[in-house]
């Protein structure tokens, strides 16, 4: 075992643990902010994914702007939202609760099962990559590579996500706008 | 070695705990919360299989691109939740239900 | 023999058939359209009006004339075919003229007598009615169509008796009335059932006429034949006794007679039509139609009663107070003449009397209205509580109401029956023939005469009696109550000339060109079947000098006992006095024994049938009620259970299968994971 695989448990661990207070907490605050954390533990992972970029714009996207949206938006829909903040359910699982556990354990251990099947680690064309060094190695950050494909073979997705993002801010716009200016 | 397996256990976890948010929480924000660590899950899986494609980087370009449409996602959503606070003074799921019969 | 040829038959049973209509016309304008208006009494009184006029046309031209009959098939049942008809011979035309021209002056006086009662149309209605009824009862020809008649002049008298209903009294005369005519015509529908199983028809003429099927019908050796049949002959005397009934209960002749003094809690002017002058005289006009059917004993049975009645009610009405009470008494009596008449076989002299007695009586009657009238004026302006119809407390009228006076006396003259009135020859003709008759009779049969003849001298001292009451001496109302305010008068013209007219009827000239010989008048002359020369007889002299000299007499000693009014003049104790008083106990022995008794009977057969038939009834109903439950026990749980589960089963079903449908998105998402993660499963396991 070497810092690595210890930085990934501990990074697992903070990332679904966080996750999991983000689910079980029943204060909207408190699951915001664990959600932050959950993003961090995610940009680690990516990290130790050898994909540092990503990583980066996971927290630069992520944290810098949707958690923030979301805050803000949690401050705009007011009272009533402040008001579920204060209300402290005392029943832990309730039977909602219940039936949702149940569904996604049954999703957990239906994916663990495929994942175990579908036996990753020997995939045919990871086996073809490895072999022809076709992985990105540890030490090289691959930030050149990406921008070299992202202005190349991924320009039209670039620009179609772009644009995209474009009219997504601008819808996002107009819907939050008063009704009575629309 | 980390090795692919473990990530997809940790994505498959992360992804089951989404769902489990989704589908139990009645705050609209939470449930974009659940929604965006189902994105997460799906991303780090994206990003775990990206380390073998070294020479297009598919992995970390469509994980970028996702990141980036979780965005846009994000931000309509959010103006959808505050239209729809606007409309019925709540942002509870559970009592916004004109859809059914 | 038609000495005017230019009239046909025809047209003259139309003018009846509208004389008779006409009120019925009016009746109906009045239902219809003259429901609180005052115009009420000009339409019923033109109508009568009419109605006298076109009955004096058909008298004119049928009276002493060929009997006019028509008729055409109402209905036929089997062989039966029901004829109705009109037949108008010698007495129905009487009647028709008779009845009409004494409803005139009625109707003329009731449109000021009735003018301040707020039933006034009320008041009208009913009595054309009952003209209608009347009129038509004397021209049918149908034993049916009479009896249909007969019964609705009953009921019109019953409306008219209890006109004022909200007095307990009228209601109680006219429910009295009612029942004691259903009595008689009980017996009137058993006496023509049985004249139809006899003779097949129900044919006045055919059956009653000259030569028609009663007098070919013979009863011997028990049976009773007629042409073709014959039948025990006790339905002979089933038929008679039928029929008798139905006289004495509109006719009110002993025993059903109690009935008419009642009846005078009813308007005076309907009184003076229909229980003095019209009505009552029905039952001796039902005597006139089938006289042809009884026999030797059932006539003296006739005469029996009748002059029973008459002296009963005589004695009666010595010492009654009640002024209306004493003429209807007095009206009692002289139905009684009539009927003692024809028993003794003066038919015409029956009618004829039926005839004057019409108009002298209603003479009287609407005398007496107007003394109540007034003395009711009197006793509303200065609040006494007194009877108005007490004669105790009249007196010395006669310059208060002068006129009212003079054709009270005219009145009384002609109700005694002395000489110039019209009472003379009508009365003298029955007490005469009466008497001729009596020769014939055995044993003690030949006392009814006698007591006819004290009856009518009983009649002078009532009569008198109460004129000298009334109208004599002092106001005795005055004397008791000084310093009461007093003004009466004769009225209007609406009074005075209906009275003038019928006093004028009250004389002899209408009747007989003779005043002292009723055999000379045209109207016994019209009836009589066969002239009998019975002129020879000694009675023919001696009755009407004796009735009359002893009546003065009595008149004489009534007015000397009665103007001296200080005193009482007889003793009120007596045996007779109270037998008198109190109408010979008859009312009060039908209350203890046949009223108490029958409603002692009512009561046990209401006790039965509450007990026993609504019991039987009761246990039934309870049955059905369990089996009732039962089925709607099984109906509620088997077969509505069963409906019920089905629909509960549909509703769960929809109820589980609408929660996916709960508006809320969650739930839809859950439902697609669900779906989602079932494949994965079914997929992990299978493939």
């Amino acid at each position: 075992m070497n810092l690595a695989q210890i930085l990934f448990y501990i990074m697992a661990f903070v990332t679904l643990g966080s996750a999991l207070v983000v689910a079980i907490s029943k204060n909207l605050v408190r699951s915001i902010f664990m959600f932050f954390v959950t993003l961090f533990g995610l940009a680690g992972l990516y990290v130790l994914a050898v994909a540092d970029f990503v990583a980066v714009t996971q927290i630069v996207i992520y944290v810098g702007g949707i958690l923030v949206l979301i805050l803000f938006a949690f401050m705009l829909s007011g009272k009533q939202t402040l008001d579920a903040v204060a209300q402290q359910q005392n029943k832990f699982i309730s039977l909602g609760n219940l039936y949702a556990f149940i569904l996604a354990a049954l999703f957990l251990v239906v994916m663990v099962n495929v994942v175990f099947k579908a036996d990753v680690n020997a995939l045919p064309w990871v086996k073809t990559a490895k072999e022809t060094g076709n992985v990105i190695p540890v030490n090289q950050s691959g930030i050149n590579n990406i921008g070299i494909n992202l202005m190349t073979r991924y320009l039209l997705p670039f620009e179609a996500i772009s644009i995209l993002l474009m009219i997504a801010l601008v819808g996002a716009a107009h819907l939050s706008r008063k009704e009575g200016n629309a | 070695m980390i090795t692919l397996q473990d990530f997809m256990l940790v994505s498959a976890a992360l992804f089951c705990i989404g769902l489990f948010i989704i589908v139990a929480k009645r705050n609209a924000i939470q449930i974009l919360i659940g929604i965006e660590l189902m994105l997460n899950a799906a991303i780090l899986n994206l990003v775990a299989f990206g380390r073998y494609d070294r020479i297009n980087n598919g992995g970390q370009m469509f994980a970028l691109f996702a990141i980036v449409l979780a965005a846009a996602t994000t931000a309509v959503a959010l103006a959808i939740i505050l239209n729809v606070y606007r409309r019925y003074k709540t942002i509870d799921a559970d009592k916004i239900n004109q859809l059914k019969d | 023999m038609n000495p005017t040829p230019f009239h046909t038959d025809a047209q003259t049973v139309t003018l009846a058939i509208i004389a008779a209509v006409l009120p019925f016309a009016a009746f109906a304008l009045n239902f219809l359209v003259f429901t609180k208006s005052k115009a009420a009494g000009w339409v019923s009184t033109t109508a009568i009006l009419g109605s006298t006029i076109l009955a004096a046309t058909v008298f004119a031209r049928v009276w002493n004339n060929h009997t006019i009959h028509m008729q055409t098939v109402w209905f036929t049942i089997g062989e039966t075919k029901v004829q109705v008809g009109v037949l108008l011979n010698n007495l129905s035309v009487l009647l028709l003229g008779l009845v009409s021209a004494v409803a005139l002056p009625v109707h003329v006086y009731g449109t000021a007598y009735m003018k301040d009662d707020e039933n006034f149309s009320t008041y009208f209605r009913y009595l054309s009615f009952f003209c209608f009824s009347m009129l038509a009862l004397v021209i049918v020809d149908s034993l049916i169509t009479f009896y249909a008649f007969w019964e609705l002049v009953g009921f019109s008298s019953y409306l008219l008796i209890g006109f004022w209903y909200h007095r307990d009294k009228a209601v109680a005369a006219n429910k009295k009335a009612f029942i004691m005519n259903r009595i008689g015509d009980a017996g009137l529908l058993t006496a023509i059932i049985i004249l139809f199983t006899q003779f097949g028809t129900f044919d006045i003429d055919a059956l009653f006429g000259a030569g028609g099927l009663v007098a070919k019908s013979a009863l011997a050796n028990g049976l009773w034949s007629a042409g073709s049949g014959s039948i025990p002959a006790v339905w002979h005397y089933v038929a008679f006794g039928g029929i008798f009934l139905a006289v004495a209960a509109k006719s009110a002749q002993f025993p059903l007679h109690t009935w008419l003094p009642d009846a005078m809690e009813g308007p005076t002017s309907v009184s003076a039509l229909i229980h003095a002058a019209t009505m009552v005289a029905s039952g001796v006009f039902l005597l006139g139609r089938v006289y042809p059917l009884f026999i030797g004993e059932e006539l003296t049975i006739l005469a029996v009663i009748g002059c029973f009645t008459a002296f009963m009610a005589a004695t009666i009405a010595l010492t009654q107070n009640d002024l209306k009470r004493i003429l209807a008494y007095s009206t009692v009596s002289q139905l009684g003449y009539m009927v003692m008449a024809m028993g003794v076989g003066a038919y015409s002299s029956s009618l004829f009397h039926l005839a004057t007695h019409a108009f002298f009586k209603c003479l009287l009657f609407l005398v007496a209205g107007i003394v109540i009238h007034e003395v009711k004026h009197i006793k509303d302006e200065n609040n006494l509580d007194i009877d108005p119809q007490d004669i105790r407390l009249m007196g010395g009228l006669r310059k208060k109401l002068p006129v009212t006076f003079a054709v009270a006396v005219v009145g009384s003259l002609a109700l005694i029956g002395l000489p110039l009135t019209s009472g003379y020859l009508s009365k003298d003709g029955i007490l005469i023939q009466a008497f001729d008759w009596s020769e014939a009779q055995p044993g003690i049969l030949k006392l009814i005469p006698a007591f006819a003849l004290f009856t009518s001298w009983l009649t002078a001292f009532y009569v008198t009696r109460l004129v000298v009451k009334v109208f004599f001496g002092e106001f005795r109302l005055l004397h008791a109550n000084p310093g009461i305010h007093v003004h009466a008068s004769d009225g209007g013209f609406a009074y005075k000339i209906p009275l003038m007219v019928l006093a004028l009827c009250c004389l002899f000239p209408l009747f007989s060109v003779n005043p002292l010989s009723y055999e000379t008048s045209w109207l016994y002359e019209g009836l009589v079947a066969k002239h009998s020369e019975g002129g020879g007889s000694i009675y023919h002299l001696l009755i009407p000098a004796l009735v009359n000299i002893i009546s003065i007499v009595v008149m004489y000693a009534a007015y000397i006992i009665y103007v001296k009014r200080d005193t009482v003049p007889f003793p009120q104790t007596g045996l007779f006095y109270r037998i008198s008083y109190h109408e010979w106990y008859i009312d009060r022995f039908y209350n203890r024994v046949i009223v108490k008794y029958t409603v002692a009977f009512s009561n046990l057969l209401f006790w039965v049938d509450r007990n026993v038939i609504d019991g039987f009834v009761h246990l039934l109903e309870r049955i059905g009620r369990c089996i009732a439950k039962a089925a709607a026990w099984c109906d509620k749980y088997i077969v509505d259970g069963a409906l019920w589960l089905i629909a509960k089963l549909v509703q769960e079903v929809g109820g589980f299968v609408r929660r996916f449908q709960g508006g809320k998105i969650q739930y839809y998402l859950y439902s697609m994971l669900l779906a989602v993660i079932a494949v994965f499963i079914f997929k992990l396991i299978w493939a």
